[in-house]
């Protein structure tokens, strides 16, 4: 978490997916930044995305980098395109890793890891 | 530098203990920031996010990949200075090998190695006098998507390779038929097979076909990674391929060397490619013998 993206957590723990659009060309972006990648402009206002999308790509995980996710093997991180735009960064839950396809249809699923913290991961939707 | 007279000599070196400390993990594991609450650590999965999206996007897969995991380790057979010289690889031993980042299995990743490599640039007039044979740069291209692999669309190509490949050949002067062997930047099998696709040696999905039969082998009409690359011989950064390229026009490869002692054309023209990040920037260099 930095500045920037304090905004995307603090929605998160509301349940929101919140992202920067830019107020000149209409632009959802991630990961946030003081300006517009498209347009270049500062302008900008947080809208809430709906949290509906499609699985981008996807990888399995088989060898956990770090002891906290050695009980998750395997697992799968993969990059959701939101309908809203921007890509992000999350895991599939809620169905086997070898379940998981390119172009899936998912949904986002919060999990509360903290009083503080949660993340937005998604789900198969039908 | 040495065009403008500011020197005479650069050295191009890297060394690493990569194996034996901790150093290059925590360098690729720290660096990640938010993706870590996710589980999202390191190279491997990245490339693998990249390779999923290229299996979805034109066909290609493990059933391509073998190819340059066991051509490649063919070609370390025969490098004494290898990791993996002693260690034969069949498709069998390929497809055994367990999942570290599926789609990646074991043997799609490169090695970590303890070891380094060197080189000396100078002007050609000043190579003249050399113990060896010196080796000229023809061409020289570079193109870098930048995207992080979250936004990218590049992860299934083109990638930076077409246009650094197409800069590089026409500073040249030459067309991908001029090119007798491959060096080429593999982290991992995929980053071979996309960065020759956007070269231009198959079209997308092609590379199954192009592979098979030993094309880049011992033996084969186009020979990639004869040192074994960094899949089987070491992990040396860029130096990997663009050393073993100019140690093999200067001739001085042994066993592995082409030409006649591996049934290969003698080397005039060797194309070598090196990328960072994730797909994200990409060199690529001609070589030409003396």
């Amino acid at each position: 978490m930095n500045g920037d993206s304090k905004e995307f957590w603090a929605g998160c723990k509301a349940h929101e997916l919140r992202f920067q659009k830019c107020n000149a060309c209409g632009h959802v972006r991630w990961p946030a930044s003081i300006i517009c990648p498209m347009c270049y402009s500062k302008e900008t206002k947080w809208t809430v995305a709906e949290g509906k999308g499609r699985v981008y790509t996807f990888a399995v995980y088989h060898v956990a980098y770090h002891p906290g996710f050695e009980n998750d093997l395997p697992y799968v991180v993969a990059d959701v395109e939101l309908e809203e735009g921007p890509r992000l960064l999350t895991n599939i839950v809620g169905c086997r890793p070898d379940e998981v396809k390119c172009d899936m249809l998912v949904e986002v699923t919060w999990e509360d890891i903290t009083e503080e913290f949660s993340l937005p991961k998604f789900k198969p939707r039908h | 530098m040495l065009e403008a007279g500011l020197c005479n000599y650069v050295v191009l070196s890297y060394g690493h203990n990569a194996f034996s400390s901790d150093s290059m993990r925590r360098m690729l594991l720290e660096r990640n920031a938010d993706d870590a609450v996710f589980g999202h650590f390191g190279a491997v999965a990245g490339y693998a996010l990249a390779a999923r999206r290229a299996m979805h996007t034109f066909d290609t897969g493990p059933e391509t990949w073998k190819h340059i995991a066991v051509g490649q380790r063919k070609w370390a057979n025969l490098n004494p200075a290898a990791t993996m010289y002693d260690l034969l690889m069949t498709f069998e031993d390929y497809y055994n090998a367990r999942w570290i980042v599926e789609p990646f299995r074991l043997f799609d990743t490169c090695l970590m190695t303890d070891g380094g490599r060197a080189m000396v640039i100078t002007s050609a007039k000043r190579a003249r006098d050399l113990r060896h044979p010196p080796v000229l740069i023809m061409g020289m291209g570079q193109h870098n998507p930048s995207y992080d692999v979250h936004q990218a669309t590049h992860l299934a190509g083109p990638t930076g390779a077409k246009r650094a490949g197409e800069m590089a050949l026409r500073m040249a002067g030459i067309t991908l038929k001029d090119i007798d062997a491959c060096e080429i930047y593999d982290c991992f099998t995929y980053t071979v097979e996309i960065t020759l696709q956007d070269y231009g040696f198959f079209g997308p999905g092609e590379g199954e076909d192009w592979f098979k039969n030993g094309t880049i082998e011992p033996g084969g009409r186009m020979p990639v990674n004869t040192s074994g690359g960094q899949l089987s011989e070491g992990y040396y950064m860029g130096l990997t391929p663009f050393s073993e390229a100019a140690m093999q026009l200067m001739g001085r490869c042994g066993n592995r060397q082409l030409g006649p002692v591996t049934n290969t054309k003698s080397p005039e023209i060797i194309l070598c490619s090196d990328n960072g990040g994730i797909l994200q920037t990409h060199s690529c260099i001609v070589l030409k013998r003396s």
